[in-house]
This record gives C-alpha cells, sequence and structure tokens, in this order.
C-alpha cells in the first residue's frame, strides 16, 4: 500500500475532480497527487482504519461486520459510523 | 476535374454552405447579447469550465456492500436499503463561495456507475464479459459514437486518473475495488437478466441483428431507465420530509396484512411504505452529513463572510432535511436536493425541473413581499442553480452518453404555458430565470418556452433576448398542440384539460404529463405543476428510417457488414407503391420485435430496480401506496417508437419516386449500384471528416456523376413542394398511426417520438449513400423536420409550410432547428422578428423550434481552434452543449446547417 499521504489524504482538501481539488486553508486549486504540505490534517479513509486488512493492489477487507466485505484502502470514510482511527497507521 | 462533394454540389446548382436570404458578413459576427455573471456564479462556472468529468466507486461500493447483506429481503425493500445506505455514506463536499450545495458525488462534476443496472460496459478490457458483450450489439453502437475532445471529457487516461469510455476519469485506486463490484453484479444485473429473458422472444435473433446493424439504437431497460419526464418537487414542499416519514408511517400502519381488494399487488403496500420510509432516511441522513460538513467549515473557517455563510448553509440543511421549505433560498435548496437525489437513484438523462418558475413563485412572492429578499439575491441564486444544473454528468456506456447524448443530461426548464384556469402563467420568476441564463450562459438547465396566444409580449421578447445569446435556448414549443397531445395520450387514463395545461416538458423534447397540486405557504394556497408520469421515450429507441429504406432496397441485407438483417422480402421493387409497402412491412417487424423485448428489459427493471423515490414524488403513488412498478403514477402510457432520418428518408423516397419510377431518368439497379458505391466517393471514415464539403471523390472515372447530379436535384423537403411533401404527410400519418397498435408493459398504446438527439450522427455513420444524394457515413439530417443542410432554399416559411403538412399533435414531439446569422436578429427589430418568426410557426401547428444564433465562421473556427472557445455552446438538436465537448461529426453537422441571414 502506498503510504505516502498526498493532498488527497487531507481534511482540507475539497475534491473538484479526480486531479484537483481546492484547498480550504488557501482556498487554491492544489493538485491531488501532490504530497501534502504544514497544514495537513488527515481525513478518514478505509488505509487509515482499525478495522481494514489490506489485500491485493487497492483492495481491501473491513473486519467492522461480520461478513468482513471487500474495501479499498482510499474509500473515504468521513460519514461510515464504524470508522476507527488506527494511529500507528496515520 | 470535380474532386469534392462541394464541387459537385456547385455544379448541380445546389451549393453547400448555403446562406439564405441574404449574404453575410466576411468577417466573424459575435453573438449580440452578452452579459456577465455575478462574481461568485462566475468563479464557479469558471471552476467547471477547469473541471474534468469524474467518476467515483463509493455510491457503488455502499449500495452493493448492504444490497448483498440483505440477501432474502423483499424486493423493494432490499433496494430502497441499499440506496439508503448508499446516500447516508457519500462524502459531502462544500466548496468555498458556494451558497446552494450538494452533488452527485463527492466531485464537483461527479457521477458514478450503477453495475446493478449494467456491469459489462466497465468490466470492459480487464473481464472475459468484454467478449461476450463485444458479440452484443451495444458494442458496434460505442465503436460508432464519438465524444468530443476538449472541455472536461477525460478522453484518456494519465497520471493517476484513468480514462473509463472516454469521458469519465477515475482515480487509478478505486478502479480495482470498481471491478470487484461490478463482478458481484455479473449475471445478476438488469442487462443480464432482462438479456436471459429477451432472448426467448421468437424475434429476438431479428433484434440481435438490427441492433449490429444500428438500425436500432440502444435497449433502454438497463441503459437509462428513466428520465425524459418531468420531476414533481410538491409533496416534499408541502410537508418536508419529517412529514412525509410521518405519512408514510401512518400509511403502513393502514395498509399492513390487508389487501383491500386487491389480491395482486394489495398486500405490497406495507412493504412500499417501508421502502418509501427507509429511502427518506437515507437522504435525510445526506443532507445532515453537508449540514455537518458546513458546521466544521464554519468552525474552521476564519474569514468572516464565508464563515457566515457556511453557518447559514448548515442551518438551511439542516432546517431542509426536516421541514417544510419556507424561504425561496431554502425551497431552492430544497428542490436541488431533491433533483440530485433522483438522480441517483438510476441512470438518468432528461429529468427535467420542470415550470419551477411557478414552483417557485409562492416563496418568491411572499419573500419580495415581506422584504426578506430582493431580485439581485434571487437572480444570484438563479445563476447559482444554472452552475449546479450544469454540474451534472450521466454515467452511462459512451454510446449512450456520447453517441445518443453527446454528454448532455436535458435538464429542461419549461416556462410560460397556461395556468390551470387557462390564464397565462408566465411570471416574474421566469423572467429572472431567463435574465439568469442570460447572464450565466450554461448548458444546464436548459429553457423551454411553452408557447401560447395568451403569453404577454415583454415576456415573449425577453425569450428572444435570450435566443440572441446564442445558446440555442428557449427552445420553443406549441403549449397548445402539447396538450392535445397529451389528452389524446391520456384521456382514457382521466386527462382532463385543466390537468393538461400543467404540461411541461421533459428531457430535450418529450411531451411529459404533469399535474396541478395545492401547495400551501403561510396560509395562502398556490396550484404549482408538476410531473406525473412515468418516463417518456423509454420503449423503442431511435429507428434509422434510412437505414431501413436500404435494408430495403437490398432485400433485408445491411450493405456495411454484409449480413442480413431481415427475412429476404424477394420483391423486384417494380413500383413506388411496393418500395412503400416493404419499408412498412420491415418497419413493422423492428418495432414488434424491439417492443417486445424491451418490454422484458423494463420488466425486470421494474422488478428489481425500481424508483423509490422518484415514485414517492409522483401523484399518486403515497396515496395508492404502489410505486411505479405496480402503476403508482397518475400516468402510466409513456412508452414511445422513436424515429431518426426522418428528412433523408423523406428525401430518398422523393428521390427514387422522381428519377427511377415517374421521369424514369435511371432505373433501380442503376441507382443502387450507386449507392454501393458511394456516388464514386470514398468512405467518410477513409477521408477522416464528417463534413459534407470535405468528401472527396474516389477516382475520376465521373461513373456515378450523372445519377448522383439526378438525386441531388429531385425535390427536397423544406420548399413547400407537394411532391415530397405528400411523401412527408403520407408517412407521419402512417408512422404516428402504426404505434398504437404496439402495447408497453404497462398495458398501453405506444406512441410516436420524433427527435434525433445526436444519434443523427452515429446511425449516418452506419449507413451507406442514400437516394437524396447524401454519402455514406455522413450525417443525418438533424431532428425530424429540419431540412438537411443545403436543401431548403426558399426561405423559412417555405419550410414552415413542408414542416406543417401533418398534424404535430398525433405525435409527442417533432422537432425544427434553424440557424441564424446574429445580423439576421439585430437589435430590437431582430427580437421582434425572431417573435414573428416563431409565432408563425407555432400558428401554422409547428411543435417545436430552436435557433443557433451564430455566425457559421465562428463555429469553423473553433474547431480549428477549440482552446479559444470553451465556452462557446450551440444548440443540437433539442439540447445546448459546449462546443468544445461535441464529437466532431456532430460539429461537422451543425456547421453544414443552411445559415439563414435574413429572415
Amino acid at each position: 500500500m502506498n503510504t505516502v499521504l498526498k493532498h488527497m489524504d487531507c481534511r482540507n482538501f475539497a475534491p473538484v475532480d479526480v486531479a484537483k481539488g481546492i484547498c480550504h486553508h488557501t482556498k487554491e486549486l492544489v493538485l491531488a497527487d501532490v504530497e501534502h504540505c504544514e497544514h495537513f490534517v488527515a481525513t478518514q479513509k478505509c488505509k487509515l482504519c482499525d478495522h481494514f486488512v489490506a489485500g491485493a493492489q487497492y483492495l481491501g477487507t473491513c473486519n467492522a461486520v461480520p461478513q468482513k466485505p471487500m474495501t479499498y484502502p482510499d474509500l473515504i470514510t468521513v460519514t461510515c459510523e464504524m470508522f476507527m482511527a488506527a494511529a500507528a497507521k496515520a | 476535374m470535380i474532386r469534392t462533394l462541394a464541387e459537385v454540389l456547385e455544379q448541380s446548382g445546389t451549393p453547400i454552405r448555403l446562406q439564405a436570404g441574404g449574404k453575410a458578413p466576411d468577417t466573424v459576427v459575435d453573438r449580440e447579447v452578452k452579459k456577465e455573471p455575478c462574481p461568485r456564479a462566475k468563479k464557479l462556472r469558471d471552476l467547471y469550465f477547469q473541471t474534468l468529468s469524474s467518476a467515483t466507486n463509493e455510491f457503488p461500493y455502499w449500495y452493493t456492500r448492504k444490497y448483498f447483506e440483505l440477501d432474502g429481503e423483499v424486493p423493494v425493500v432490499r433496494r430502497a436499503a441499499a440506496l439508503k445506505e448508499a446516500f447516508s455514506h457519500l462524502t459531502p463536499t462544500i466548496l468555498p463561495g458556494e451558497l446552494l450545495v450538494m452533488g452527485k458525488a463527492h466531485y464537483y462534476r461527479g457521477s458514478f456507475p450503477m453495475p446493478w443496472l449494467s456491469e459489462a460496459y466497465y468490466m470492459a478490457k480487464e473481464d472475459e464479459l468484454y467478449q461476450a458483450a463485444l458479440a452484443k450489439g451495444s458494442s458496434s453502437v460505442d465503436e460508432l459514437s464519438k465524444f468530443g475532445a476538449g472541455g472536461g471529457n477525460v478522453t484518456e487516461s494519465f497520471g493517476n486518473v484513468v480514462s473509463i469510455a472516454g469521458k469519465f476519469g477515475m482515480r487509478r485506486e478505486e478502479v480495482p475495488a470498481l471491478l470487484h463490484t461490478a463482478r458481484e453484479w455479473v449475471g445478476r444485473s438488469v442487462d443480464d437478466v432482462g438479456h436471459r429473458y429477451e432472448q426467448m422472444v421468437p424475434e429476438y435473433p431479428m433484434k440481435e441483428a438490427i441492433m449490429r446493424g444500428i438500425v436500432c439504437m440502444f435497449d433502454s431497460g438497463y441503459t437509462l431507465p428513466q428520465g425524459r419526464e418531468v420531476v414533481n418537487y410538491y409533496y416534499l414542499l408541502e410537508n418536508g420530509f419529517d412529514g412525509l416519514i410521518q405519512i408514510a408511517k401512518e400509511q403502513k400502519a393502514k395498509v399492513a396484512g390487508r389487501a383491500s381488494g386487491d389480491g395482486l399487488a394489495g398486500m405490497n403496500r406495507l412493504y412500499n411504505y417501508e421502502a418509501v420510509i427507509l429511502i427518506l432516511e437515507g437522504i435525510q441522513a445526506w443532507i445532515l452529513n453537508y449540514a455537518k460538513e458546513a458546521r466544521r467549515l464554519a468552525d474552521f473557517e476564519s474569514e468572516p463572510q464565508q464563515k457566515r455563510e457556511y453557518q447559514e448553509i448548515a442551518q438551511r440543511l439542516e432546517s431542509v432535511a426536516h421541514n417544510k421549505p419556507a424561504t425561496f433560498p431554502e425551497a431552492i435548496q430544497m428542490i436541488w436536493t431533491i433533483h440530485v437525489a433522483v438522480l441517483n437513484e438510476d441512470a438518468i438523462s432528461g429529468l427535467s425541473p420542470g415550470r419551477v418558475g411557478q414552483v417557485l413563485y409562492p416563496y418568491y412572492e411572499q419573500d419580495k413581499a415581506a422584504g426578506r429578499i430582493t431580485d439581485d439575491e434571487v437572480l444570484e441564486w438563479l445563476q447559482l442553480q444554472r452552475v449546479k444544473f450544469t454540474c451534472i454528468d450521466c454515467f452511462a456506456s459512451t454510446g449512450v452518453v456520447g453517441g445518443v447524448l453527446s454528454g448532455n443530461t436535458f435538464n429542461n426548464l419549461s416556462l410560460g404555458g397556461l395556468t390551470k384556469e387557462g390564464r397565462s402563467a408566465a411570471n416574474d420568476l421566469e423572467k429572472l430565470i431567463i435574465e439568469a441564463a442570460i447572464c450565466c450562459t450554461s448548458t444546464q438547465p436548459t429553457l423551454t418556452v411553452l408557447y401560447d396566444d395568451k403569453l404577454a409580449e415583454d415576456f415573449l421578447l425577453k425569450a428572444t433576448e435570450c435566443n440572441k445569446t446564442g445558446t440555442g435556448y428557449p427552445a420553443w414549443v406549441n403549449n397548445r398542440g402539447a396538450i392535445d397531445f397529451l389528452l389524446n395520450q391520456y384521456g382514457p387514463e382521466g386527462m382532463t384539460v385543466e390537468e393538461g395545461r400543467a404540461v411541461a416538458i421533459g428531457g430535450c423534447l418529450e411531451t411529459s404529463p404533469c399535474s396541478w397540486l395545492p401547495l400551501h405557504l403561510d396560509d395562502k394556497e398556490y396550484w404549482i405543476p408538476g410531473g406525473s408520469g412515468q418516463p417518456t421515450s423509454v420503449g423503442v429507441h431511435f429507428i434509422s428510417l434510412p437505414k431501413i429504406l436500404e435494408l430495403v432496397l437490398f432485400d433485408g441485407v445491411d450493405q456495411r457488414t454484409g449480413q442480413p438483417v431481415y427475412p429476404p422480402h424477394g420483391k423486384k421493387l417494380e413500383t413506388y407503391e411496393e418500395i412503400v409497402e416493404v419499408f412498412e412491412d420491415y418497419f413493422r417487424k423492428t418495432v414488434d420485435c424491439l417492443v417486445a423485448t424491451n418490454n422484458i428489459q423494463h420488466d425486470i427493471w421494474r422488478k428489481q430496480n425500481m424508483a423509490v423515490f422518484n415514485s414517492l414524488l409522483k401523484p399518486d403513488c403515497l396515496l395508492k401506496g404502489h410505486l411505479i412498478n405496480e402503476l403508482g403514477y397518475r400516468y402510466n402510457g409513456t412508452y414511445s417508437v422513436e424515429s431518426c432520418g426522418t428528412i433523408n428518408l423523406i428525401n430518398s423516397l422523393a428521390a427514387i419516386k422522381k428519377v427511377v419510377f415517374d421521369d424514369r431518368t435511371a432505373g433501380l439497379e442503376n441507382l443502387k449500384l450507386a449507392l454501393k458505391d458511394n456516388f464514386g466517393f470514398k468512405e467518410a471514415s477513409e477521408v477522416r471528416s464528417f463534413s459534407l464539403a470535405d468528401q472527396r471523390k474516389k477516382d475520376e472515372s465521373g461513373k456515378w456523376d450523372y445519377i448522383h447530379y439526378l438525386c441531388l436535384t429531385a425535390p427536397k423537403y423544406g420548399n413547400d413542394d407537394p411532391y415530397v411533401d405528400t411523401i412527408l404527410k403520407n408517412w407521419e400519418d402512417w408512422f404516428c398511426g402504426m404505434c398504437h397498435d404496439y402495447e408497453s408493459l404497462n398495458a398501453k398504446p405506444l406512441y410516436a417520438c420524433q427527435i434525433s438527439v445526436s444519434t443523427h450522427a452515429p446511425m449516418g455513420m452506419a449507413t451507406i449513400a442514400t437516394a437524396d444524394g447524401r454519402l455514406a457515413g455522413t450525417t443525418f439530417a438533424d431532428a425530424s423536420m429540419s431540412a438537411y443542410p443545403g436543401t431548403d432554399r426558399n426561405g423559412p416559411y417555405a419550410l414552415f409550410e413542408s414542416a406543417t403538412v401533418w398534424d404535430h399533435s398525433l405525435s409527442q414531439n417533432s422537432q425544427m432547428n434553424l440557424k441564424l446569422h446574429p445580423t439576421a436578429v439585430g437589435g430590437m427589430q431582430g427580437c421582434k422578428k425572431l417573435l414573428a418568426l416563431t409565432q408563425a410557426y407555432m400558428r401554422k401547428g409547428g411543435f417545436h423550434i430552436q435557433y443557433n444564433v451564430v455566425d457559421s465562421k465562428m463555429l469553423r473556427d473553433a474547431q480549428q481552434n477549440p482552446d479559444n472557445y470553451r465556452d462557446l455552446m450551440v444548440r443540437v438538436a433539442g439540447f445546448t452543449q459546449y462546443w468544445v465537448e461535441i464529437g466532431k461529426p456532430i460539429q461537422d453537422e451543425v456547421i453544414a446547417r443552411t445559415e439563414y441571414e435574413g429572415v
């Protein structure tokens, strides 16, 4: 799993499209794939959740429910009631 | 030596790039009316111009996860629970400067696939099912459909972005999950299940041949099963979410365990109400997630005005999530939320907001009277609404989104028309809607004026001013004709004249049944119009009339593929009447098998993918306890047979009649050889241009020059010539009548729908040369009543005479596009001329007309220098689209249209 955190992993990154977003901090357009700045605040994603188990590339498993469904590392989970921050991963 | 079609046409006395009624100035003339959006809307619209069409797997992921968790649940409840899960997990994104918030996905121009409808499409190249998909007709259409290369289309993969279908970009990190999600639906999607059963129709092999030959474009059951309809905002405006949930709970208690005299579906009401509650709760959660995000941003924000705006957004959303709106800002937020929610429930194009100016008028009137809002503030909201609508993308296959829709989503806002009591329904808010469309030009929502002689002249002139922005809107639709059509079609379902007056246009040009409902605001009652019918323009999608004529002439064999499509008729075609007779026989065979197979696809759709949210919005689902799949809608006779290439068919029949049978200047066999040999020209694909003017000869033999000359100079539609206009009338009378002989899955008669959208490009590409002189692979005439480019040589009034030889109210629509040079309608005098022109067509019984007020030279320059024209828009056929996002075949066709220099 790619652990380099980018603008697109930041809570203050408002995605505009697949390549860029607006930084709520600067109000400027920033590229999604550029490494984050000093104002970075990690957003909630599966890859940062304690229930996430990495699988094949870009895939994983959610252990939060008994069925253990497929999930993927970059699924944004700010609305997931089961998200549990994994400090070690963050 | 003649080398190009342009030279042939010049020599035959029918020069291409016809300027009628005068001569355009040599220099490029810009549009006369140009205004700027308000700063907030401008900033957000400029951002749109920089935004890529972006797809995400978020909604499909949560939907699929919940759906398969609920194996064994009652289908409608299972679907509603999956929708609730998906809505409540969508990531909220709010951008600085936004007041109107919420969107389809967390991207600004976001969308997502729905593998439960069809999974094979985006598993292409990644899954063995791709080969099976190739064997199906739909792949042929995909191959012939082209997106524009510019604008926000992600036509190629780059960096960590994967291009899907040449339009949508998806993050690389999401693609494996998308494919995993899609695999879950293999064998279970509407496409797959429907396909299993449609093969049980005895005529199924013919259907496959029809689709491969592109005699027909698209099944509708799994591509865009809903849309081309008018949404209804009423119930939530009147009751709010909490109120509707309460109503559903009370109804649920009343019907639980009781059939109430309906042994077939009575018991279903319990499950339906349960589903209604679930979906309403899901959308509530979605709204509240946005509210929470607005609160978070307000806490984070240091700039005072932006902080206050975030706080106000949060307050509005927290209110709208529970209560009926009390103010104009709350109401416009509410209807936008409803609109997006319906679009997220299913793959939809052409979900029209309807007569928004009349729906929102109560809030406008009362806020203005109370001093709560000014016209300038309303204008800003309306411009922001335009930007939001323009951000809507529809995720479907290349063939559907590119080949049919040109990337457009057809959110058509209707203006004018009549009130319930038969008075002019136009109001001051509608004038502001037009002004917003003038200031903030954008593709969505497109506008349509429901023209009625009772509408005031100042309102009508305001609309003509808007036409002069060159955006192609508003279109003009004959209100009386539309009501006549509705009463013919829906009278048996109980429609009255009063209810017919609620009409609005769904999609680009689909006359849609609507109803009046009483809205209460501060103890005052307003009757507002809203949609009350099922999706229209579903059923038999786009039959290529010139292609069928090709098959008639060649005994049922497709000359592009060499494959048989129909059983051989074995006739010598010795008379014109015999050709018409075989044509009608093949056409009937086409409709018959497509109705049967599409009925099955739609039946599978309604059994496992039924609309829950859209249903509860429409009368009388909440009252009856039945959703769309159990005919809960007030009007259910909405299926159609769509045609394409009408004028090429008519001109070709006229040429055959004239050249082969009346004048006998060429034999039919010789004509067929000329058609097969493309009149001695190269194929358009070989020339790599679909522009008529660019077509080039294969050699210098001149073998087919004379017969081509005869075909080109045969009578042409659009010149008030009874020779050819009689053929049109006979065709229309027969076509509009025969549709009633076929029955939809709802056991209602079908009707004719005559719009081309963008199908005239790919269908033209699949058709060899036609007897009217059109060359192989080139685009058909647009719309259904537009003349073939350059052939309407007697001015617009002659064109109108030709177009109105038949009764347009027999059909759901007809479509006429006219290109006017800006100088032809310059100044206030020009506005009046434009209005007089429109009125002339409407009073003759024409159903629809729209104008491209643009200099063709500008379009040619835009084709060469697209980067200079990111905001240039043109009207294609029932919709307005950014020039750079249109495929080249359609660009070529729009350029080729006759340009009127005077009216």
